[in-house]
């Protein structure tokens, strides 16, 4: 039967097969061939253009040619200091805002998960929502609400005598972090929310038995049970603060308070666009590219580390 | 809206006017027009020998549209074909053109006219337009011309005035103030007399009314000495100007809202703001966003300094061919008549709001007509003299678009108290150089 098994496979493969080495080959170049066009040819775009910079002479009107620098742009954008102050920003905000965020995910998805919760389809939709609004549009809408003459919500506030104001130098971070919370809360509860649906529900129904009461359930079951879930929004939301761009982007137009380059993004944004000169902002998107690698991994190497404490 | 535009300059700030739901939806037309390059090629291949020849024109001033129908009418030979400028189009303009997909000619502030120049993305035109120099105001020819060659078509200027609401000022008794010194007793009184008045707004976000008053002063933020440049954002002038507002900012005789968002207008429209310095084609924006206030603003020149009748300008626009327009004679032929024709200049004038660079635009009677918002007042007139009085001291730079966010970030830290305009002004100044010595050129102190 050893011995028959081998001239019982190979013929069966040739059927299957067909068509020899290439196959295999054939099916993953379409990904290979838009993995190299949209992922790895703009880094090496953006890798080689930081490398050079567009330099005249003189008044410059006998025109512009493109030499290389080797680091200098780098240089240059180490010697920012505002620009380095912008990842400090998005670190501060991050730390803020990401487990905000994570805790109001879990929280809903949670309730949702439980029998707490009347007409649970209408509220998911409406936490959803908020996620299916464009973040420009998003971030349009809540301008309204942090522009005191037009807004009801500080209006309201000081008609009970609370004077916010919400686009002020030290509180325009967090009206910033509002409105991706408000935006993206929804997926994240999404995600939480399906991976808790996909628990046995034995193991609750054996809790319960055992005198537990919902809370604890949640809290010693379900959550340690969707730990890879969280630790995924969790990364995705930690990049997309190292990203953050669309809502003080737009805010930006009625706040003096956001400088264009107060994120990274930002000021690669200002740099390559309004200071035209985009070898110096692709040296910078390669840094924030470096910096957003470092802080996944680090994330990940801590969730793998923990996971393995999990299983231990 | 697009009043605002006119000016051209600060994109960043532009689209702030635009109310919200507005913004989102130029942010979808940008996108929507972005594949509009392809047009660009189409009119790059469109001069053939047999067809027409196809010009690509992008634009932001009113009323453009008929004029292009106007002349395709009339000139089956040269068919142009029109976009209108929303959002960050004028940033994607260069990106088209480095890529070689721009249009043939579009509409750009005379302030980022050098850079233009200095990167290639202009076509020295000179031959075509010589012709022409003669209607054009002798500032705004200069404007377009650099090393003896001509880059582009004016199309408008921003001489200075002051919109005032005459109604405070009477019920307060206050009479308009001349001169930057009456101006300031005139805060006071005004904020005195009703501590919910002030005389103007501060925008941190507004770099043509800076502008306007360093030019008013003689000062210039660029200058050519030989063969380098001089950079002049924090020079005498704009120390001068520096200490006009610091004075009024520190006595709380100004507030600082962003200019053209909701909460600006709506403390204009509640009668908080008692004047506001700008350029000619601003009193049509103020017409649109402040309605309800009509008949109660008049326009003034704007304040002088001590010992001068100089008034300023916020900078003006040009019609430039574009690299790689593939018939630059004929795209400057339509650029020349849209903005020089006799045709065009009543409706440039009327619809488009533009204070005209041209002679012929200066005489047209259209630019006198009675406004009812501003009471019946003719006020093109103050506007008229203002262009008269603006001195010829403004030198455009290569790095416009640099020293106006370094200017506009550091006066954002000058209205949050952390800074003085002085000091932001001095920082604005370093970078400003720190980034032409970056590209190479010869800056001198």
């Amino acid at each position: 039967m050893v011995a028959q098994a081998p001239s019982a496979v190979v013929p069966r493969r040739r059927v299957i097969g067909g068509g020899g080495r290439w196959v295999p080959y054939a099916f993953v170049t379409p990904f290979v061939l838009v993995f190299l066009t949209f992922m790895l040819a703009p880094i090496v775009i953006a890798v080689v253009n930081g490398l050079y910079s567009s330099q005249s002479s003189g008044l410059g009107f006998g025109g512009a040619e493109t030499v290389f620098v080797g680091l200098r742009n780098y240089a240059r954008a180490f010697a920012d200091t505002d620009f380095l102050f912008s990842f400090v920003r998005v670190a501060l905000y991050g730390v803020v805002q990401v487990p905000v965020m994570m805790v109001i995910a879990a929280v809903l998805a949670l309730l949702f998960d439980s029998a707490l919760v009347k007409a649970r389809r209408f509220f998911q939709f409406a936490v959803f929502l908020p996620y299916a609004v464009p973040g420009v549009i998003a971030a349009l809408l809540w301008s309204f609400f942090y522009q005191p003459s037009v807004s009801p919500l500080v209006q309201g506030l000081q008609a009970i005598g609370v004077d916010a104001d919400l686009l002020a130098p030290g509180t325009v971070l967090w009206s910033v972090a509002n409105v991706s919370i408000w935006s993206n809360a929804g997926i994240n509860m999404i995600i939480l929310f399906s991976a808790l649906q996909s628990l046995p529900r034995d193991t609750f129904e054996a809790a319960r038995l055992d005198g537990a009461g919902e809370l604890r359930i949640a809290l010693s079951l379900k959550l340690p049970m969707i730990a890879p879930a969280v630790m995924l929004t969790t990364l995705s939301t930690v990049i997309g603060t190292l990203q953050l761009f669309n809502e003080p982007q737009v805010l930006q137009f009625i706040t003096p308070n956001i400088s264009s380059d107060w994120t990274p993004n930002m000021a690669i944004y200002a740099v390559s666009t309004l200071g035209r000169d985009a070898h110096l902002g692709s040296a910078m998107a390669v840094i924030l590219g470096l910096v957003t690698l470092v802080v996944s991994l680090v994330l990940v190497r801590f969730t793998n580390s923990s996971a393995r404490g999990g299983a231990r | 809206m697009d009043a605002k535009t006119l000016s051209g300059h600060g994109w960043r700030r532009r689209t702030a006017i635009i109310t919200a739901g507005m913004l989102s939806l130029a942010g979808l037309t940008a996108c929507g027009t972005g594949d509009s390059g392809d047009s660009g090629d189409a009119a790059a291949g469109g001069a053939s020998a047999d067809g027409p020849v196809e010009v690509d024109f992008w634009g932001w001033v009113p009323g453009l549209e008929g004029l292009v129908d106007t002349w395709n009418a009339d000139n089956p030979d040269i068919q142009v074909s029109f976009h209108r400028m929303t959002g960050d189009d004028g940033q994607k303009v260069e990106a088209a053109v480095d890529a070689g997909t721009g249009p043939d000619l579009v509409q750009l502030s005379t302030h980022n006219l050098p850079d233009y120049v200095i990167q290639g993305r202009v076509q020295d035109i000179t031959e075509y337009v010589t012709e022409h120099e003669d209607n054009y105001t002798e500032a705004s020819w200069a404007s377009v011309s650099f090393d003896g060659k001509v880059y582009g078509v004016p199309q408008g200027i921003g001489p200075s005035g002051m919109m005032y609401r005459t109604d405070i000022l009477e019920q307060h008794g206050i009479a308009v103030p001349t001169t930057w010194d009456e101006y300031l007793e005139a805060a006071r009184a005004l904020h005195a007399a009703d501590p919910e008045v002030y005389i103007a707004n501060m925008s941190p976000g507004e770099i043509g009314q800076w502008v306007q008053e360093v030019q008013q002063a003689e000062g210039s933020w660029f200058g050519i000495d030989g063969d380098a440049w001089t950079v002049g954002v924090n020079d005498e002038a704009s120390k001068q100007v520096a200490e006009r507002w610091q004075t009024l900012l520190d006595e709380g005789l100004v507030t600082t809202e962003l200019m053209w968002t909701p909460e600006y207008w709506a403390r204009v429209n509640a009668g908080d703001i008692a004047t506001i310095s700008y350029a000619a084609w601003f009193p049509v924006a103020l017409a649109e966003n402040a309605a309800d206030t009509s008949g109660r603003w008049r326009v003034a020149p704007m304040p002088t300094n001590e010992g001068s009748d100089n008034q300023g300008d916020s900078g003006g626009a040009a019609v430039v061919v574009l690299d790689g327009a593939q018939d630059p004679a004929a795209a400057a032929e339509f650029a020349s008549w849209l903005n020089g024709s006799d045709d065009t200049q009543d409706t440039l004038i009327t619809e488009g709001g533009l204070f005209p660079s041209t002679k012929n635009g200066l005489a047209s009677p259209a630019l006198r007509q009675e406004q009812e918002f501003y009471g019946g007042q003719v006020i093109n007139e103050v506007f008229i003299e203002s262009a008269e009085h603006t001195p010829s001291t403004w030198t455009e730079g290569p790095n416009w678009g640099t020293a106006q966010t370094a200017v506009l970030d550091e006066f954002a830290k000058v209205v949050g108290g952390s800074q003085t305009f002085t000091e932001a002004l001095d920082n604005a100044q370093a970078a400003t150089v720190a980034d032409l010595e970056a590209r190479g050129l010869t800056v001198k102190d």
